[in-house]
């Protein structure tokens, strides 16, 4: 009432002085210019028509809790006490780890634990490893896994022993070979207890070989996923490797080399990674094979930082011995983003583990291009092909067994780590959509 | 009616009473305490650099494009005019603007002072560092003088000597003269043993804890900022008004619960053209978080004032170090801009990419200037932090308005305020008052060019003079401009008579001016370079003189 009041005094006032201002100018024959004299008088109008006023009812809804947490936000330096806390965890040992999973809307978290750090033992054994993980994706999948070590032994030796336990809690299988089909969609549970011990050297900081011999028991759980059928009825007739699951020895030999300027958004180097395996089941498993696996990818700058074009080849063949076996949990998969912690190689059109067999070649061609960049922060769009194969037989490689995924993406990082990526793939069996906080090559 | 039916109605009656009496009593009473407080209360608007990202780069950017009147006016190109300017196409003084050099050419050491109400911290004692704030590695205190007055202190970041400090104090000295509130910034030389920390100091650590400010944490602080050959601290320091403080004001709408805020603020002249003095004054982080409201007491009176605060992303500086090479030319988050760069799959290089490319990615001008140059400068395209709707909808005249108003500035002018950044080396201070001078006048041959000129109307009794002021200041020859004129009847709907002249004056017919009325007069300027016609000015016209002028928008 009073503000009313208030309201009509100041516009009465308003249009009175002017009216003054004009009588007292005309007596002078000079005029202020800059008096508050307006052909009408000043009226308070409404920022928009009634009809886009209503519309915009529903979306004040979300402006005003947004704003109040915002302000609050800054306020209380919420973002700056966060971000402390991650980087104080970080230091202390302790690096907070959390991602998008494939298989479940829920995204993973978790941790890793620098055991030196935690003991504060670090500076005083720097090139000691201790190092735990634990990660759980609600639905998906729970890991933990430790590392126990050396590194920096005469110049670039290191030596580690490791120890993980991984259960998967939806594993899918539509068959094996080429030629599988979406609907004959399975799945299983896996655990795997996996020891071993690496010991390498590396001859540079981009450069490392290494020799991993390690022990792996893995359980297999049939239909572990609601709606999906049991590998067992629906694959009766065909022989499926390891379906009991088995206990597996491998000898392993792997050189990796790595110039990207960065591993989450390189923007030029390579990297280059070359691996030989031999597995031998134990007990009454009859797993025999090698594994030879190459996986190389080169970021070319066409011109500018801004324009990357990236080539990656990805192949991997499982070499039946003594008419030993492949498990099928053991063999490549395409199909996914390819992401952590996914194992299913980069065929963004195709569900997880679309496609399983002995072996597998896939290209993986993205032009990246940065269409914003503010400060710190970059938006990078991506266009890619990716064109797969997933065989049993080098003999029975064959063009109309490749599998193509066309799409486009959109990355955005801060300081060159990723904060979000959303992707949509599309090849013959659909579309597909991704949201992740990481990219795959 | 029972008895016992007429006494519930009596105890209802009763109580309708006591609710009435209360509701009165306090309608009264705060009528009561409004005048006997004699200040203004209203809910405080606060806004932060979050919710202003939010709502200026998500919210206004998406439920904009729900407002048909705005899609209307877009598909018929019609514009949307200022609502507070006078009759006279100028914008009187409120409590947002006052006129200064635009109603009367201040002097060069007003200029350079500009608001001033102290010379600055009074140092015959120590500074009381009473608060702090680590933003970075970088800190900021607040101290109170020997007058018991307080300041905010800002420093420059190490090889970054004058430049924050330099940029926000001739920034202060531009708005101010240009007519905006701020508060008082001046430049401060100190020793490290001019501060003393106040026992219940505090500071505000990057760490997002309010701690105890301790001297050790003090020392610390003082640790990373850069010292001058004497061993001296170099701060801009903010006198801290003394005032009501209402939070930040909007630039979209009005304060509905204070009275005298009548038009939606991005309707008012003065706060559209902000966008544009940004621009001179590379102002990329002029935004509504960086606004003060205060009620201040002025010749008796208390009043509200609304006050820009911030400058230190003025000019070539950030509050970090030199200004990044985009900003200015695209919001935080620019759609338009990203929306381009998809669309040609990264073969299009941005205005700033293509600057940066061009000064081999280094910047071409000294640490205490940053990067301010105008090489690739757009007054069409430059881009403040957030997308403000008042800075989109400027009209012509609102340009024409902002032109005329930063055409006052001499280059004198422009070199006596920059003097108030009291660089070190003459060069940076020539640097910057260059650029300014430049600028200024791409921005105002740029909105004169686009609006009608056509100015300073005088009428001597038969003859109305006027000036064009984009021939004044050189950006048009006088030889090939023509002035069309049409004199409208008296219920202006039919011409009179229309001319054309090369002069910029002619003689006015009496017959033209009706007996109770006024002649309506439409001036046109068109150029032989550009063969296009200016919009219309419209000057209003009786035997006593020049009665008003409206610019088409």
């Amino acid at each position: 009432m009073a503000l009313r009041s208030l309201r009509k005094i100041s516009v009465f006032s308003v249009l009175f002085f002017g009216l003054v201002a004009t009588v007292y100018a005309g007596e002078k024959g000079q005029k202020d210019l800059y008096a508050p004299v307006y052909t009408e008088p000043l009226t308070s109008k409404s920022l928009k028509d009634p009809i886009s006023s209503l519309i915009e009812l529903p979306f004040k809804l979300i402006k005003w809790p947004m704003d109040k947490g915002l302000a609050f936000t800054e306020e209380h330096r919420l973002d700056k006490k966060a971000k402390w806390l991650y980087q104080r965890a970080t230091e202390e040992g302790v690096k907070p780890l959390f991602g998008g999973s494939e298989t479940t809307l829920i995204p993973f978290y978790g941790a890793e634990f620098n055991l030196m750090a935690l003991t504060k033992q670090k500076e005083k054994y720097p090139d000691l490893i201790a190092t735990t993980t634990i990660l759980h994706g609600p639905k998906s999948f729970f890991l933990v896994g430790s590392e126990l070590g050396a590194q920096q032994i005469f110049g670039g030796g290191h030596v580690s022993g490791f120890f993980q336990y991984d259960v998967r809690e939806k594993e899918l299988f539509y068959g094996i070979g080429p030629k599988s089909s979406r609907g004959d969609g399975t799945s299983y549970k896996m655990k795997t207890t996996q020891v071993g011990t690496v010991a390498g050297f590396s001859f540079s900081p981009t450069i490392d070989l290494s020799g991993v011999f390690s022990y792996k028991s893995v359980g297999i759980t049939n239909r572990a996923y609601d709606g999906l059928g049991d590998i067992r009825n629906s694959f009766v007739s065909k022989n499926i490797p390891g379906l009991n699951g088995e206990d597996l020895l491998n000898y392993e030999m792997v050189l990796n080399r790595d110039t990207r300027d960065s591993q989450d958004q390189a923007t030029k180097g390579s990297y280059q990674r070359l691996s030989f395996k031999f597995t031998d089941g134990t007990g009454s498993s009859s797993a025999r094979y090698f594994t030879y696996l190459l996986d190389a990818a080169k970021y070319f700058q066409l011109a500018s930082p801004r324009r990357i074009f990236v080539a990656r080849f990805f192949t991997e063949f499982n070499q039946e011995i003594n008419h030993g076996n492949v498990p099928f949990f053991e063999m490549v998969k395409l199909g996914s983003s390819g992401t952590f912690p996914l194992r299913s190689q980069t065929s963004r059109a195709y569900g997880y583990n679309r496609f399983y067999g002995n072996g597998a070649m896939l290209l993986n061609l993205e032009y990246r291009y940065t269409v914003m960049q503010y400060k710190e922060f970059k938006l990078n769009t991506a266009l890619f092909v990716d064109e797969g194969q997933i065989f049993n037989d080098f003999g029975k490689i064959c063009m109309k067994y490749f599998r193509e995924s066309y799409g486009a993406g959109f990355y955005l990082s801060y300081t060159k780590n990723t904060l979000l990526a959303f992707s949509v793939a599309h090849g013959n069996e659909g579309t597909r959509f991704y949201l992740d906080n990481k990219i795959a090559f | 009616m029972d008895k016992g039916m007429k006494q519930k109605m009596n105890g209802k009656k009763i109580w309708f009473g006591v609710v009435l009496g209360i509701f009165w009593g306090w309608i009264l009473s705060s009528g009561a305490i409004l005048l006997a407080d004699e200040s203004i209360k209203f809910k405080q608007n606060e806004t932060t650099f979050y919710r202003d990202l939010f709502d200026q780069s998500l919210y206004y950017e998406g439920v904009n494009q729900l407002d048909f009147g705005r899609w209307g006016r877009k598909l018929f190109g019609k514009a949307s005019p200022s609502q507070n300017v006078n009759i006279f196409d100028e914008v009187p003084d409120s409590g947002f603007f006052t006129n200064r050099q635009g109603r009367e050419r201040l002097s060069p050491e007003a200029l350079e002072k500009g608001y001033q109400e102290t010379p600055g911290p009074y140092l015959s004692r120590p500074l009381q560092v009473i608060a702090a704030e680590q933003r970075g590695i970088y800190p900021r205190f607040w101290v109170k003088d020997a007058r018991g007055d307080e300041y905010l202190m800002e420093f420059d970041p190490q090889g970054n000597m004058e430049l924050v400090t330099g940029a926000e104090t001739i920034a202060s000295r531009f708005y101010y003269a240009l007519g905006y509130n701020v508060p008082q910034f001046t430049i401060l030389s100190i020793k490290p043993d001019q501060f003393q920390v106040a026992p219940e100091a505090t500071t505000w650590e990057d760490t997002g804890f309010n701690k105890t400010l301790s001297q050790k944490r003090f020392e610390e602080y003082l640790m990373v900022l850069p010292q001058n050959n004497e061993g001296l601290y170099r701060a801009s320091t903010c006198k801290v008004m003394k005032g009501d403080y209402h939070g930040t004001f909007s630039f979209e709408s009005r304060k509905k619960n204070d009275s005298t805020d009548i038009v939606n603020h991005r309707d008012r002249r003065e706060i559209r053209a902000l966008g544009i003095f940004a621009a001179w004054l590379n102002h990329y982080d002029l935004r509504e978080s960086n606004t003060l409201d205060i009620s201040i007491e002025e010749n008796g009176q208390i009043v509200t004032k609304h006050y820009l605060a911030d400058f230190n992303g003025a000019l070539g500086s950030m509050q970090e170090g030199p200004k990044k090479p985009m900003l200015g030319y695209e919001h935080t988050i620019d759609y338009e801009e990203t929306f381009k760069s998809v669309l040609a799959l990264g073969f299009r290089e941005k205005p700033w990419q293509k600057k940066w490319r061009l000064t081999d990615k280094k910047i071409p001008t000294s640490p205490a200037v940053g990067y301010f140059t105008n090489e690739l400068f757009d007054p069409a395209r430059y881009k403040t932090e957030f997308p403000y709707e008042a800075f989109r909808r400027v009209t012509r005249a609102d340009g024409a308005w902002a032109a005329k108003l930063l055409m006052s500035f001499s280059d004198e002018d422009i070199r006596a305020m920059v003097k108030a950044g009291q660089y070190s080396d003459a060069k940076d201070a020539d640097t910057i008052a260059k650029t300014l001078i430049e600028r200024r006048d791409i921005i105002a041959r740029y909105w004169l060019s686009r609006a009608n000129p056509l100015d300073k109307f005088s009428f001597s009794g038969e003859r109305l003079s006027f000036k064009d002021l984009t021939v004044e200041h050189g950006f048009a020859s006088k030889e090939g401009t023509v002035y069309h004129i049409e004199v409208m009847s008296a219920g202006r709907k039919e011409k009179v008579v229309q001319f054309e002249t090369k002069e910029p004056a002619f003689n006015i017919q009496p017959e033209w001016i009706p007996a109770n009325g006024e002649a309506k007069i439409l001036l046109r300027v068109r150029r032989a370079s550009t063969e296009k016609t200016s919009p219309a000015v419209t000057v209003l016209l009786n035997a006593a003189g020049v009665q008003g002028i409206h610019r088409e928008d």
